[in-house]
């Protein structure tokens, strides 16, 4: 293996960072609101500044309580599920792995599903409240990653293809319990629920879930990273990583349970959001290179940026209304994936 | 060609035997006891036809459990098989007609109609075995007091509540042909909310569907009427129509000249989903004095926040089944750094009305009178002379049945009370 240089990690991340702010700048300009880039770098002054208070005008609490929170919330979710379709790829081996290959998507949809039933019926306090059906979908993400981590143990420790396997068929079951209860429930709340298990990021949230969100976030990203050089031995073989030393159950079991939260946390709070965790970390691999020191946080700033990019058309495209996100991802993420698979082997 | 006439001997087959049944059947007795299996009525429709009737009813359940998503999908009906359809009943008709006459003494034992998505179907002279699958029928059908021929409706037909107790043949989406086949409906009342599948299916087994579709406030009253003139019962829509289209005239009268409120109509909070402006609820709220800031072609886009934040509505409506459920959700959207900039949101001006409104039936009016009176308070408490904004919550509690009564035992006094559930949250009569 090649020693890392951290001037090409810097270089890297910093080339990814400086396009994320780009597109960051144009996203807070586009929506259904017209925004100068005049106002906004003045808005942004005064934010730096630490004047905040001076922002009064419309556009300004819009961009503010609205648009801002939401690109934040498209930055993490993009680098989380990216960051977990890295890892699987590399835990099991298997480039078609993503986020959702395990079945936590469809845990978290069926919980999510029961709680917007169960909510009207349950006196909660408003906050509370507001924050029901993204715990509800945690619980039942986090359910499935345990239940699928047993599916996927024999004797004693993980298997890539009976853990692949034990997943998608988990996935399968858990998508019938959906279409079962999203045919039994009263018509009139279906609606929202489809909404929801399309993916979609224009919910808004109390402050303290974006941090909550970050926090876990860097926290499962950290835990990941630490593992980077393993997960690179892993990729030549687990025979051979055991051979080098490595630590195969340790590795895969942190892994496993990093991933997974990181992908809980996303889909608790945007839905089952498609390709982003499968593309992305491809198109870092083709422009930078499969090892996952560096792999890992340029797929997380890779992630963000195309989350943003996405979740912005989703906005504008059809603004005022709006389209849902998970469609803007695979119509604009497959064709340019194809794109580039195409020109390296060409 | 051997195809074509076994279509049309399934067909004579079955409907004489309706007429039958259904002149010969008593009032009091069960719908069942009369009548043999779908399948094995008639000696001319012997084991062949029966084995095709059977394999068009297992390729029908095949086609249900597929379609669930279809369900969310615009299930614009297309013209050219309604063509197709209309073609072939033609076709069907003389064979019928002839066939009428040998087994029944009344002359002209079916007639044709045409609906409204334009399909001409045939139906008995006396329209007896009705089975709805919408609620909105459902109530149409009871609030012209033919309650008596409503033999089936789906699950989810839930008003009156007397409507729970008839046999539920399933959901609007995948209603079970077998029940419905099984109760021998004379026709099946069906609307957008069931799939084409549904009807053509219906239309194999040899029940005549009628579609309703109305667009508009004005389309809903002529539909009720259309429908009891189908039905037999002129004189009872024409007063139900009559009737409404008094209290929508009063409506008017008492707030034409108002203002319109600019309303943002929540279906869904997260994501905000709304309603666009060619759906009949946006007419019902332009005919309370409201009018949607949400300007979409979908019926039922999803609309950005920012959107809403920039038009500031003056109130946010919501329909809702359970009273309650409104309040509590103003209040989790208020705890909201993205819903608390909307004003209406911070100052709690919501008004909340029956979910009557999302159905196309009489009741609506009854919705539209709701909202109105929620929000244009001052045009309706002239009534009471010293009345107060305070007090008049409590005058109208005192005398909901001022609204006309006129047919019973169907009665038009709304499910809860218009205030009763806003009283918590206190902030949606306030100062407008």
């Amino acid at each position: 293996m090649r020693p890392l240089t951290f001037r090409k990690l810097f270089f890297q991340c910093f080339l990814l960072a400086v396009i994320l702010f780009f597109v960051v700048i144009l996203a807070l300009k586009f929506g259904a609101v017209p925004v100068s880039l005049y106002a906004l770098g003045r808005d942004l002054l005064r934010v730096l500044l630490g004047q905040s208070s001076q922002i009064s005008s419309d556009y300004g609490l819009i961009i503010q309580n609205i648009r801002f929170p939401r690109i934040i919330l498209a930055i993490i979710v993009g680098a989380s599920l990216s960051v977990a379709g890295t890892s699987f790829q590399a835990l099991l081996r298997n480039p078609l792995a993503d986020p959702y290959v395990l079945g936590v998507s469809y845990g978290a949809a069926v919980t999510a599903v029961l709680g917007l039933v169960a909510e009207p019926h349950l006196a909660l306090p408003p906050a509370l409240a507001a924050l029901f059906t993204p715990l509800c979908a945690f619980i039942g993400a986090a359910a499935t990653i345990t239940a699928v981590y047993f599916l996927g143990r024999r004797q004693g420790q993980i298997e890539s293809n009976t853990l692949l396997l034990g997943g998608v068929i988990t996935g399968y079951f858990l998508s019938a319990i959906i279409v079962f209860l999203l045919s039994t429930v009263n018509s009139s709340n279906t609606r929202g629920m489809v909404f929801w298990l399309m993916g979609n990021l224009s919910t808004s949230f109390q402050k303290s879930v974006y941090w909550f969100l970050a926090a876990g976030f860097l926290l499962a990203t950290g835990v990941i990273y630490a593992s980077a050089n393993d997960l690179n031995i892993l990729l030549s073989g687990e025979k051979e990583a055991m051979h080098l030393g490595v630590d195969v159950r340790r590795v895969r079991f942190v892994v496993y349970v990093a991933a997974s939260l990181l992908t809980g946390l996303a889909v608790s709070v945007s839905g089952a959001i498609g390709y982003v965790g499968l593309i992305v970390p491809h198109i870092i691999r083709l422009i930078f290179g499969s090892d996952h020191r560096t792999l890992l946080p340029t797929s997380a700033l890779g992630g963000a940026i195309a989350m943003v990019i996405a979740d912005t058309l989703a906005r504008i495209v059809v603004a005022p209304n709006e389209l849902p996100v998970g469609a803007v991802t695979a119509v604009v993420g497959a064709p340019l994936f194809i794109y580039l698979l195409r020109r390296r082997f060409a | 060609m051997a195809a074509g006439e076994a279509g049309k001997a399934v067909r004579i087959g079955r409907g004489p035997a309706t007429v039958i049944g259904s002149s010969s059947r008593q009032p009091g007795h069960p719908p069942l006891a009369q009548r043999p299996a779908p399948f094995a009525r008639k000696g001319e429709a012997g084991s062949p036809w029966r084995l095709a009737g059977l394999f068009c009813l297992g390729r029908v359940s095949r086609r249900n459990r597929g379609g669930f998503l279809r369900k969310f999908l615009p299930s614009r009906l297309h013209p050219a098989a309604f063509a197709v359809l209309a073609v072939f009943t033609c076709a069907a008709a003389p064979s019928h007609a002839q066939s009428a006459n040998h087994s029944s003494t009344e002359p002209p034992a079916f007639r044709e109609v045409v609906d409204e998505l334009g399909r001409t179907i045939r139906i008995p002279q006396q329209v007896r075995h009705i089975v709805s699958l919408s609620p909105s029928s459902t109530e149409t059908i009871y609030a012209l007091g033919l309650q008596d021929r409503l033999l089936g409706d789906t699950d989810y037909c839930d008003y009156p509540p007397d409507a729970q107790k008839k046999t539920k043949v399933g959901g609007a989406t995948n209603p079970s042909l077998e029940v419905i086949a099984s109760l021998h409906p004379d026709l099946v009342l069906v609307t957008k909310l069931n799939r084409l599948e549904t009807t053509q299916s219906l239309e194999e087994l040899g029940i005549p569907s009628y579609a309703t579709d109305p667009h508009t406030v004005a389309d809903i009253l002529s539909s009720i009427k259309t429908l009891a003139d189908v039905l037999g019962a002129p004189e009872a829509g024409a007063s139900v129509a009559e009737n409404l289209q008094h209290r929508l005239d009063d409506l008017q009268h008492r707030i034409g000249d108002l203002p319109p409120k600019r309303v943002l109509f929540v279906v869904w909070t997260q994501p905000l989903i709304s309603t666009g402006q060619n759906t009949f609820l946006a007419d019902a709220l332009r005919h309370s004095g409201a009018v949607s800031v949400v300007n979409s072609s979908q019926d039922w886009p999803q609309v950005n926040l920012e959107e809403v934040a920039r038009l500031q509505p003056d109130f946010l409506v919501f329909a809702q089944s359970q009273p309650g459920n409104a309040s509590r959700e103003v209040e989790k959207l208020a705890t909201l750094p993205g819903w608390k900039i909307i004003h209406a949101v911070r100052d709690r001006r919501y008004a909340v009305i029956s979910d009557a409104v999302n159905r196309p039936a009489p009741r609506i009016v009854s919705a539209i009178e709701e909202l109105a009176r929620q929000l244009h308070p001052k045009a309706f408490a002239e009534k009471s002379p010293d009345a107060k904004r305070d007090t008049k919550k409590e005058t109208e509690k005192e005398n909901p049945p001022s609204r006309p009564l006129a047919f019973a035992p169907f009665s038009w006094s709304p499910p809860h009370s218009p205030h009763g559930h806003s009283t918590s949250a206190g902030g949606c009569l306030c100062g407008r």
